[in-house]
């Protein structure tokens, strides 16, 4: 796995290409999709996500936001980490919900391998179930602050 | 199509085999079949009455595991429920991923947590369970009362060594 150290390897050009058009990823790994319905929500003219140039991308290749979403169950882990290893690094990573922060509901049941964290590095935790839209965008701000 | 009611072509299609016909509201519709005469009333109701799939449901009852297939008619804002009954202690039912392919999926899932065993389904493989969860465990059957195959938190890690290692190659 890699490290999750790339905030001090940024250079100030690579910092200023970061921040100025963050493009998200969305990755459900065995949410209720209500977290997801939120995330479609967020990005819905209402909020307007697009005049910061945040853009929904079809690949993680092409993301440097992947937004997580939902306990780690495991027929997603694998699938987890492979998305994961395909982003171009340095990736925030943002674990939104209850069950990405710290498995909500389904802790200790029988069918899944933790929470988001104990699988992939995690930059930015959102709880809360769901989380509001505005939740979601001031977390993902903080974190793209961290950079 | 849509012009004459869909219920009363259904009912003069099958006369004998709709077992019970329960019109709960004039928009939400059921109709008990046997069996083996599911596939060919999915069939009318998706071919010849163009109605659109909804879903696939199914739920363990007392009788057996019961198996509903929702459809909908857009234009008449009608919803109709097919509903027939697999009985245990092996539930089994005729495939219609044949007739509707995207119903594949959903009998795969309802394979995977109800144990319902797909006749000609082309890939009746495990879909949201994993792959070393054991044979005939079905997490959605009543008589398993909560005793399920568990991880522990040391087996957990173990598990998600395993398929890093395969990465970090």
């Amino acid at each position: 796995m890699s490290n999750n150290n790339h905030n001090h390897q940024l250079s100030g050009i690579m910092k200023w290409g970061f921040k100025k058009s963050p493009w998200v990823f969305h990755c459900s790994t065995g949410s209720c999709n209500n977290c997801d319905i939120e995330i479609l929500d967020a990005l819905t003219p209402q909020y307007d996500l697009e005049r910061f140039g945040i853009l929904l991308v079809g690949s993680p290749r092409h993301a440097d936001i992947l937004l997580v979403t939902g306990i780690v169950t495991v027929q997603s882990f694998p699938r987890l980490i492979h998305v994961y290893e395909q982003a171009a690094k340095p990736c925030l990573v943002v674990a939104i919900g209850a069950c990405a922060c710290t498995g909500g509901i389904f802790d200790g049941s029988y069918h899944q391998l933790g929470p988001v964290d104990k699988v992939i590095p995690v930059d930015v935790y959102i709880p809360g179930c769901p989380p509001r839209p505005e939740a979601i965008i001031s977390g993902v701000v903080k974190g793209l602050a961290k950079v | 199509m849509a012009e004459l009611n869909p219920i009363q072509r259904v009912k003069e299609k099958f006369p004998d085999k709709i077992a019970e016909l329960w019109e709960r509201s004039p928009k939400r519709i059921y109709i008990t079949v046997g069996r083996e005469d599911a596939k060919d009333v999915v069939r009318y109701l998706f071919e010849d009455l163009g109605a659109r799939f909804i879903i696939m449901t199914a739920l363990d009852t007392r009788q057996g595991i019961e198996i509903l297939y929702h459809f909908s008619f857009d234009t008449l804002s009608k919803i109709v429920s097919i509903r027939t009954l697999a009985p245990m202690p092996f539930p089994e039912i005729e495939t219609v991923s044949l007739i509707i392919p995207g119903a594949e999926y959903i009998e795969r899932e309802i394979h995977d947590i109800l144990g319902v065993n797909f006749r000609n389904h082309p890939n009746l493989t495990r879909f949201i369970l994993g792959d070393d969860w054991p044979e005939g465990v079905y997490p959605y059957r009543k008589e398993h009362k909560g005793q399920y195959p568990y991880r522990t938190e040391e087996e957990q890690e173990l598990f998600r060594k395993e398929i890093r290692s395969k990465w970090e190659k």
